[in-house]
C-alpha cells in the first residue's frame, strides 16, 4: 500500500538520471564520429572500432585492468569470506578493533591509501633488496632477486587490499542474519566442521559473496588513484591510460572500448535481471529441484571427484596464469620507455617491435619535473628515458644514469657534431640526443587581435580568461624570467622572486584559464583559449587540426632545449635499451619522428633532406617558415637559451614557488 | 528402563572466570524423558550443549555408555538435538532438511564391512517419508522452511534430529516460541513420539508445567547447581527447599520452628505435621500450597486474616490473604469478598518442612503478587544465557 | 567451536598489518623526516601556507556534498516509493555508470562545459548568448564554465552522487512499512511522518552517504585538474604533486596527507556521535 509519487517529482528523478547519463550517451555517441572531435560530428563511422584493435596501448591496458580485477575480486572474496566469519567468530571486542581496522582502505582517501602504500612498497623493496643481497652472500643454492619495483604485483596486492574490506561489508551482515544454531544443528547432524561451513554457512551467505564481489570488481575496474600510485611503469591500467590520454587528447578508441564495455555489462546486468525477475514469476517451485539435483550430483562419487576436480583444474589455472605473468615479463624480452606526449611516430613502435622481437614499454611523462618524481619515488621503472638537457646534468650529478655502450649505438655516427659533447654531457658518455626544438607562443590568429610577438601577452588583462600557462616550475618560471630580460638559468633568488610575483600577479588577475602541459592540444586546437606558451614541435601537430594557429619565439629571446635519451642506472634491459636507441638513432627513424613530432632531429642527413623528403611524401614544397620553426634558424637561436642545472637549493626555491603558486 | 546411559561427574563450566556450572553430578537412564528445569542463567542450556558435544565442560567427564566422550565432537556423537529456534536450514527443503544427517552418515559395506559406503538414496527416502508420517507432515516434503507455520516447523526439527535414530535425544525449549494452545498439544505429542521411538530425551525448559506433564525424571537448577532430582510428584509434593518450592507451582514460604517429630510452629502456634528427622527446635521453612488450605469461619480457623484480593481464574479463586504482615496465596473455590476476615485450616499432609538454605527468606510471600511475574522475568533474560553460550 | 572458526580471521589480520597499518606508519614517519633523513617538524610548520588549499579543498568538498544530499535523497527516497521492478531497474542504473571509468566520464563533461564545448554551441545557436550580450551590454562570445570551481563542484557532484543514492535508499527501503502506518495511525500526515519518522530512521543512511561523498570529493585530483583548469590547486593535487607531479617532496606530501587524514577522521568521528551505528548502512 505504497503511495506513489507525484509527477514533479518522477519529472526530478528523471532529471537526476538524465544527469547521470548524459555524458555517456554522449561518449557512446561520438565513439560513432568520423572525426576524432569529442565536439563536432562529422558522420558515422566505425573505424575507431576498427582502430581499437590495433592500438596496443589500449587494448594491453585493458587486458591488464581486466586481469587484475579479476584475480583481485577472486582472491578477495576468498579470503574476504573467510575473514568475516573469522572476525563474526571474535570476541566483541577484538571484533571491533579489527572492525575498524578493517574499514581504513574505505573510510580513508584514496590518494592516501595511494600514496602510502607506494611509500610502503619502495621501503620494503629497499629492505629486500638489501636482504637479498645478504641472502645471496651467505649462500649459493637459490638466488633471489635483488631488484623488486612496483608492478604488476604490487597493483595487484593494492586492489585485494582495498577489496577485501567490501567482501567483509556485505558477508558480514550475511552471519550476523543466520540463525546462530545452524552450524551446530549441521555438526549434530553428522557434518564435520568443513563440511558444515560448505552445506550450511555457505549457502546462507552466498548473496553477501555475490553482492561483495560484484561491488569488488565494480571498485577494481573504476579504480584510478591508487593503481596510479602502485602500478609502477609496467603495468597500467585502462584507468591510468585513460588519464594519460586526458592530459592531451583522448583518441575516440577509447570512447569505442569503453562503449564495448558498457554494453558488456549492461547486457549482462539485463540478462540477470531477466532471469531472476522470471524466476520470481514462475514462483520458487522451479527453481529448488534444480540447484537440488546440483547437490545431488556433488554429493554423488563421480560428482565429488569432479568437484574435487574443479577445485584442482581452477587452482591450477590459478597457478598458470601467475606463472604466465611472470614468465611473460621475463620471457619475452621488454624495454620501458619513457617520453613525452606526441613524442614518437608510433608506427616506429610497431616497427621495432617486429625487427627485434623485443616488446616496447612505452609510457609518456608529463615535464621533466614530473619525470624526476617518478624515477625517486620509485613509480617510474624504466630503462630509456628522453629528458631534457638540464634534467640530464642533474641525473648524471645524482649518480641515476648508466654510460652508454657506444659500440652498441654505431647510428651515434649519424648524429651532428654541433650537437655532441653538450654541456649537460661534455664528455658524451650518457647520452644520445632524439630532437630539439624552441619554446614560444602558440596563438590563434582569429582570436586576438594581430600577431603576438612578446611575452607581455602571457601576463597583460588583454586576453584575461584566454591565456594557458605551464604547468612546471622551470618553463612557467622561465617565461616571466625571459619577459623581465633575466637569464633563465638565474641563480639570484630575488630575479626568481621577482618572475614568481608576475605570474602570481597574472593568475590573481585572472589572466589564465589554466595550467596546462599535453592538454594544450584540446585547449588550442578546439579553439577553447587563444594563447598559450609551448614547444614549437607541438605546434606543428596542432597546426594539422586548426590552421588558425600561429607560433613566435618572442622578441624578448626564449629556450631551446635539446631532448637526449638515457638509461637509468642498474637498467633491467640494458642490451634492449641500446637496440632501442640505436634504432631510433637511425636516419629512417629519425626522419619518420620528425615529420610526425614536428621537432628536429640532430641527425645531419635528416636535417639536411627533409625539405625534401616531405616534398617527396606530401606531394608538395615544404613552407620554408615551418621548416624554420622546426628547426630554429642560427638567428633565432641567437636570442635562445638553453637550461642549465641548477644548484640543489635553487631547484628547492623553485619546488616551493611552484607549490606556493598553485595556492 | 533403568539402564543407565549418561553420566555427568563432577563437571564445572566456567566462562571468563565466572563459574557457570558448580559440580555438577547426573545419570540419566536409557529411555527416559528427562527435563532440566530452571530459571535463565541457571546452566541448564549449557549442560544440555555440553551433552551434545557443543561445549567442553572446564572439568569432570561426560560419560556416554561408560566411554568418555569429552572431546568427541558432535558429529560423531549419537545425539541429536532440536534447537531453540529450530535452526532449520533456510536453502533447503523440509525433504532436504530431514534427509540432511542420513546424508551425512557412512556406515560399513554390508558386503565388504571395510569399506564405508553411503546410506542408498531408497533408504534415505523411505526414511524421510517414513518421518514425515510421525511428524503428520506427509505432502510437505516440497516445502520451505519459511514457508511453514512455527508448529511445523517444531516438527521438522524434530524430525530432522530423530531420522538419525539417535540414541538420545537434545530438545533446546523447543516450544518457547509457540502460543500457548499449539504448545499444550505439542506436549502431549513430543512425549507420545518419545514413546513411539523409545528413546532418551534430554529436555530444557524453564516452564514447570511442562516439566511436569512430560518428564519421567525433573532436574531443578539454579545458579550452575542441581538444587533437586526427582519424579515430578516428587518435586512437586517433596520440594528440598524454597528455591524448587517456590519455581514448581505455588507455595507460602514461611519461617517456622521444628518442636519436635511431626510437630511445627508457626506465628507462634503449632501445626501437626508428617515431617521428621529434624534437630529440636530447629529453624525450618515450611511450605504450605494454596490449594491445600481451607478455609473456615474465623473461630474455627488455625490463623485468622483478612482478605486483600480476590481474582476469579475459572476452576478456582486465587486470594491473597494478610495473616500479620506476611501475605499467602489460597486457592480456593468458595468467594471471599476482599477486606473479609476469614480462619483457616490446613491438615497436616498439606504441610511440607523443609531445612533452611540460602534461598531462604527469598521467596514465598506474596505481596507484589503478579501472575505474569514469572513469565516476564524469563522472557527478558532468556537471549542472556544463550550469549554466554556462545562465548565459550 | 566458534573459537576454531575465529582463526579464519588471522591471515588477514596479517594482511591488514602488512598492507593497511604498515603504509600508514610509512606516512607518519615520513611526515615527521627531513629531506635529507633525521627528524624534523618542518614539514609541519610551513602547512600554513597551504591553509588556504586546505580552506578550498573542504569549502568545494562540503559544497558538492550537501548538493548530492539535497539531490539524492529525494531521489532515494521516491525510488524506494516504486514497485519492486522499478526499483531494480533504478538501482543497476545508478551502478551502471561506475563501469565507464570516471575520467573518462569527467572527460566527457569537459567536451560539454568547454569555451567552444557543446553546450556553448548549443547557446550559441538558440541565441542565448547573443541574448545575455544585448541584456547585460557584454561582449561574450561564450560563457566561461570550464575552468571553474563550478565546473569542479559539478565533477564532484556528478562522480559522486550515486554513493550518496546507494546508502540512503538502502536504509529506506528496509523501513518497517508498519512504522509509517503507526505513525499514521498516531494522526501524523504526510509531512510529519516523514519529518518525525523516515527522516530520523534514514539518518544511517545520509551519515555514511555523506562520508562515502565527502572523502573523494576532498581529496581528489583528477577531476580538479580536469574541470578546474589547474590554477586553484585542490589538496588532492598538492599531495600528487609531491609525490608523482613536478615538486618532489615526498615529506611534505606525507604531513599533508596526515594533516588531511586526521582532519577528516576527526569529521567522522564527531559526525558519528549524532547518529549512532552507521553500521547498517551499508552500501548495497
Amino acid at each position: 500500500m505504497k503511495r506513489r509519487n507525484s509527477v514533479m517529482s518522477r519529472v526530478f528523478t528523471a532529471l537526476v538520471f538524465l544527469f547521470l547519463y548524459a555524458p555517456i550517451l554522449l561518449l557512446i555517441v561520438f565513439s560513432f564520429n568520423r572525426g576524432n572531435s569529442n565536439t563536432v560530428w562529422t558522420g558515422f563511422s566505425l573505424d575507431w572500432y576498427r582502430q581499437l584493435f590495433h592500438n596496443r596501448l589500449i587494448m594491453r591496458s585493458v587486458y591488464t585492468t581486466l586481469l587484475v580485477s579479476l584475480l583481485a575480486t577472486v582472491i578477495a572474496t576468498f579470503a574476504g569470506t573467510f575473514a568475516a566469519i573469522g572476525f563474526y567468530s571474535l570476541r566483541r571486542r577484538q571484533r571491533a578493533v579489527l572492525n575498524t581496522v578493517n574499514s581504513i582502505p574505505m573510510m580513508n582517501a584514496d590518494i592516501v591509501t595511494g600514496v602510502a602504500m607506494c611509500l610502503f612498497f619502495v621501503a620494503f623493496f629497499a629492505f629486500w633488496s638489501s636482504f637479498a643481497a645478504w641472502f645471496n652472500g651467505v649462500q649459493h643454492i637459490v638466488t633471489l632477486p635483488t631488484r623488486l619495483t612496483l608492478g604488476f604485483g604490487t597493483l595487484l596486492i593494492a586492489h585485494v587490499t582495498f577489496n577485501i574490506p567490501y567482501v567483509i561489508l556485505s558477508v558480514g551482515p550475511k552471519l550476523r542474519q543466520m540463525d546462530k544454531n545452524l552450524v551446530d544443528a549441521a555438526q549434530d547432524l553428522g557434518c564435520t566442521w568443513m563440511q558444515a561451513f560448505w552445506k550450511v554457512i555457505l549457502p546462507e551467505i552466498k548473496p553477501g559473496i555475490a553482492s561483495g564481489a560484484l561491488t569488488a570488481f565494480t571498485m577494481s575496474v573504476d579504480d584510478f588513484i591508487i593503481s596510479y600510485f602502485t602500478a609502477g611503469s609496467s603495468s597500467s591500467t585502462l584507468a591510468m591510460t585513460i588519464y594519460g590520454m586526458t592530459k592531451k587528447r583522448v583518441t575516440p578508441e577509447i570512447n569505442a572500448i569503453s562503449t564495448l564495455l558498457f554494453v558488456t555489462v549492461l547486457a549482462l546486468l539485463v540478462v540477470v535481471n531477466l532471469r531472476e525477475a522470471h524466476m520470481e514469476r514462475t514462483g520458487q517451485q522451479e527453481r529448488r529441484p534444480r540447484s537440488q539435483r546440483l547437490t545431488h550430483f556433488f554429493d554423488s562419487p563421480r560428482g565429488r571427484w569432479v568437484r574435487r576436480g574443479t577445485a584442482g583444474v581452477l587452482a591450477a589455472a590459478f597457478l598458470v596464469v601467475v606463472v604466465l605473468l611472470t614468465s611473460a615479463t621475463n620471457a619475452q624480452p621488454v624495454v620501458n620507455v619513457c617520453s613525452w606526449g606526441e613524442y614518437i611516430d608510433e608506427e616506429l613502435i610497431t616497427q621495432f617491435e617486429e625487427e627485434t622481437g623485443i616488446l616496447v614499454n612505452y609510457q609518456t611523462a608529463e615535464s621533466n619535473e614530473a619525470l624526476y618524481s617518478l624515477l625517486k619515488s620509485g613509480a617510474g621503472d624504466y630503462d630509456v628515458i628522453v629528458p631534457s638537457d638540464y634534467m640530464i646534468s642533474q641525473l648524471i650529478e645524482e649518480d641515476m644514469l648508466s654510460e652508454l655502450d657506444y659500440s652498441q649505438i654505431p647510428n651515434f655516427s649519424l648524429v651532428d657534431g654541433r650537437f655532441k659533447n653538450l654541456s649537460y654531457d661534455p664528455e658524451n658518455r650518457y647520452t644520445v640526443p632524439y630532437a630539439w626544438g624552441t619554446v614560444g607562443i602558440i596563438y590563434n590568429e582569429t582570436m586576438v587581435d594581430g600577431p603576438i610577438t612578446s611575452w607581455s601577452a602571457l601576463f597583460d588583462d588583454q586576453y584575461a580568461g584566454d591565456v594557458l600557462m605551464f604547468r612546471n616550475s622551470r618553463d612557467a618560471i622561465a617565461t616571466a624570467l625571459s619577459y623581465l630580460g633575466y637569464s633563465l638559468n638565474t641563480t639570484d633568488p630575488s630575479q626568481l622572486r621577482q618572475a614568481f610575483e608576475l605570474l602570481r600577479d597574472a593568475k590573481s588577475r585572472g589572466v589564465y584559464q589554466s595550467f596546462v602541459m599535453d592538454e594544450v592540444f584540446q585547449k588550442l586546437e578546439g579553439g577553447n583559449a587563444s594563447i598559450g606558451p609551448y614547444y614549437a614541435g607541438d605546434y606543428l601537430t596542432m597546426l594539422e587540426n586548426n590552421e588558425d594557429l600561429r607560433f613566435v619565439v618572442p622578441e624578448e629571446g626564449s629556450n631551446w632545449f635539446m631532448d637526449a635519451m638515457c638509461v637509468l642506472k642498474n637498467a633491467p634491459h640494458y642490451e634492449e635499451a641500446m637496440a632501442w636507441i640505436n634504432f631510433i638513432a637511425s636516419d629512417e627513424a629519425s626522419m619518420a619522428n620528425m615529420d610526425y613530432i614536428g621537432y628536429a632531429s640532430p641527425n645531419t642527413n635528416v636535417l639536411e633532406n627533409y625539405p625534401a623528403y616531405y616534398e617527396e611524401v606530401y606531394g608538395e614544397a615544404l613552407d620554408p617558415e615551418i621548416y624554420e620553426i622546426m628547426a630554429a634558424p642560427a638567428e633565432i637561436l641567437d636570442r635562445c637559451e638553453a637550461y642549465l642545472v641548477l644548484p640543489p637549493d635553487i631547484r628547492t626555491l623553485y619546488n616551493d614557488l611552484w607549490t606556493e603558486l598553485g595556492i | 528402563m533403568s539402564k543407565e546411559l549418561i553420566r555427568l561427574r563432577n563437571i564445572c563450566m566456567a566462562f571468563d572466570d565466572e563459574l557457570v556450572l558448580n559440580n555438577i553430578n547426573l545419570y540419566i537412564n536409557d529411555k527416559e524423558f528427562l527435563t532440566l528445569l530452571g530459571p535463565s542463567g541457571c546452566g541448564k542450556t549449557t549442560t544440555l550443549r555440553m551433552i551434545g558435544g557443543f561445549t567442553t565442560p572446564t572439568s569432570g567427564d561426560v560419560l556416554f555408555d561408560g566411554v568418555r566422550i569429552n572431546d568427541v565432537p558432535p558429529h560423531q556423537r549419537q545425539i541429536n538435538t532440536v534447537f531453540q529456534k529450530y535452526a532449520l536450514f533456510p536453502h533447503l527443503n523440509v525433504f532436504e532438511n530431514i534427509a540432511f544427517g542420513l546424508r551425512m552418515q557412512r556406515r560399513p559395506d554390508p558386503a565388504d564391512p571395510r569399506k564405508k559406503v553411503k546410506i542408498p538414496e531408497e533408504e534415505i527416502r523411505e526414511r524421510v517419508m517414513e518421518m514425515l508420517e510421525i511428524i503428520s507432515l506427509k505432502g510437505f516434503e516440497n516445502r520451505r522452511p519459511d514457508a511453514l507455520s512455527g508448529g511445523q516447523q517444531q516438527r521438522v526439527a524434530i524430525a530432522r534430529a530423530l531420522v538419525n535414530r539417535p540414541k538420545v535425544l537434545l530438545l533446546d525449549e523447543p516450544l518457547g516460541a509457540l502460543d500457548l494452545k499449539l504448545r499444550k498439544d505439542m506436549q502431549i505429542e513430543l512425549k507420545r513420539i518419545q514413546q513411539q521411538v523409545g528413546i532418551t530425551f534430554i529436555y530444557v525448559t524453564h516452564d514447570q508445567e511442562e516439566a511436569l506433564t512430560m518428564s519421567d525424571t525433573i532436574v531443578v537448577m539454579d545458579k550452575g547447581s542441581i538444587q533437586q532430582i526427582g519424579t515430578p510428584e516428587d518435586i512437586y509434593n517433596e520440594p528440598k527447599n524454597a528455591f524448587v518450592a517456590d519455581f514448581i507451582g505455588e507455595s507460602n514460604i514461611i519461617d517456622g520452628v521444628m518442636v519436635h517429630d511431626q510437630l511445627v510452629q508457626m506465628y507462634g502456634r503449632q501445626f501437626p505435621c508428617l515431617d521428621g528427622g529434624f534437630a529440636p527446635n530447629e529453624p525450618v521453612d515450611v511450605v504450605i500450597r494454596p490449594e491445600d488450605i481451607d478455609i473456615v469461619p474465623v473461630e474455627q480457623g488455625q490463623l485468622t486474616g483478612t482478605v486483600t484480593s480476590v481474582t476469579f481464574k475459572g476452576m478456582q479463586y486465587d486470594i491473597i490473604v494478610d495473616f500479620k504482615g506476611f501475605k499467602w496465596l489460597i486457592q480456593t473455590t468458595d468467594h471471599s469478598p476482599e477486606g473479609a476476615r476469614i480462619g483457616i485450616k490446613i491438615d497436616p499432609d498439606g504441610i511440607h518442612v523443609m531445612k533452611k538454605s540460602q534461598y531462604s527468606g527469598m521467596f514465598g510471600d506474596y505481596s507484589s503478587f503478579s501472575d505474569e511475574y514469572d513469565e516476564l522475568d524469563d522472557a527478558g533474560l532468556e537471549p542472556d544465557e544463550e550469549e554466554s553460550g556462545d562465548e565459550e | 567451536m566458534k573459537n576454531r572458526l575465529s582463526r579464519l580471521s588471522i591471515p588477514y589480520v596479517i594482511w591488514m598489518a602488512l598492507f593497511v597499518v604498515a603504509p600508514i606508519v610509512m606516512i607518519v614517519v615520513y611526515a615527521f623526516t627531513a629531506a635529507g633523513g633525521g627528524f624534523t617538524l618542518e614539514n609541519f610548520s610551513r602547512m600554513g601556507l597551504y591553509g588556504v588549499v586546505f580552506f578550498r579543498s573542504f569549502r568545494l568538498a562540503l559544497i558538492a556534498t550537501v548538493i548530492c544530499l539535497v539531490i539524492g535523497y529525494p531521489v532515494s527516497y521516491m525510488m524506494s516509493r516504486e514497485g519492486p521492478r522499478f526499483q531494480r531497474v533504478a538501482m543497476v542504473l545508478i551502478m551502471l555508470p561506475m563501469w565507464i571509468n570516471f575520467l573518462l566520464r569527467t572527460y566527457s563533461w569537459m567536451s560539454i562545459l568547454e569555451n567552444n564545448g557543446l553546450l556553448n554551441q548549443l547557446f550559441q545557436k538558440i541565441g542565448l548568448i547573443g541574448l545575455y550580450n544585448s541584456l547585460f551590454g557584454t561582449n561574450l562570445t561564450y560563457f566561461p564554465m570550464m575552468n571553474t570551481q563550478g565546473a569542479v563542484v559539478l565533477g564532484m557532484v556528478y562522480n559522486y552522487l550515486p554513493f550518496m543514492i546507494l546508502p540512503i535508499y538502502s536504509v529506506i527501503v528496509k523501513l518497517d512499512g508498519s512504522l509509517i502506518e503507526a505513525a499514521r495511525d498516531l494522526g501524523a500526515n504526510g509531512f510529519h511522518v516523514f519529518r518525525r519518522v523516515i527522516l530520523p530512521l534514514s539518518l544511517p543512511g545520509v551519515l555514511s552517504g555523506i562520508t562515502m561523498v565527502f572523502v573523494p570529493a576532498v581529496s581528489t585530483f583528477a577531476i580538479s585538474k580536469m574541470l578546474g583548469g589547474g590554477t586553484e590547486l585542490l589538496l588532492g593535487d598538492l599531495i600528487e604533486q609531491q609525490f608523482l607531479g613536478g615538486a618532489y617532496n615526498p615529506q611534505l606530501g606525507a604531513a599533508i596527507s596526515l594533516v588531511m587524514m586526521v582532519i577528516v577522521v576527526v569529521c567522522m568521528v564527531v559526525m558519528n556521535r549524532f547518529g549512532e551505528g552507521e553500521e547498517q548502512a551499508v552500501m548495497l
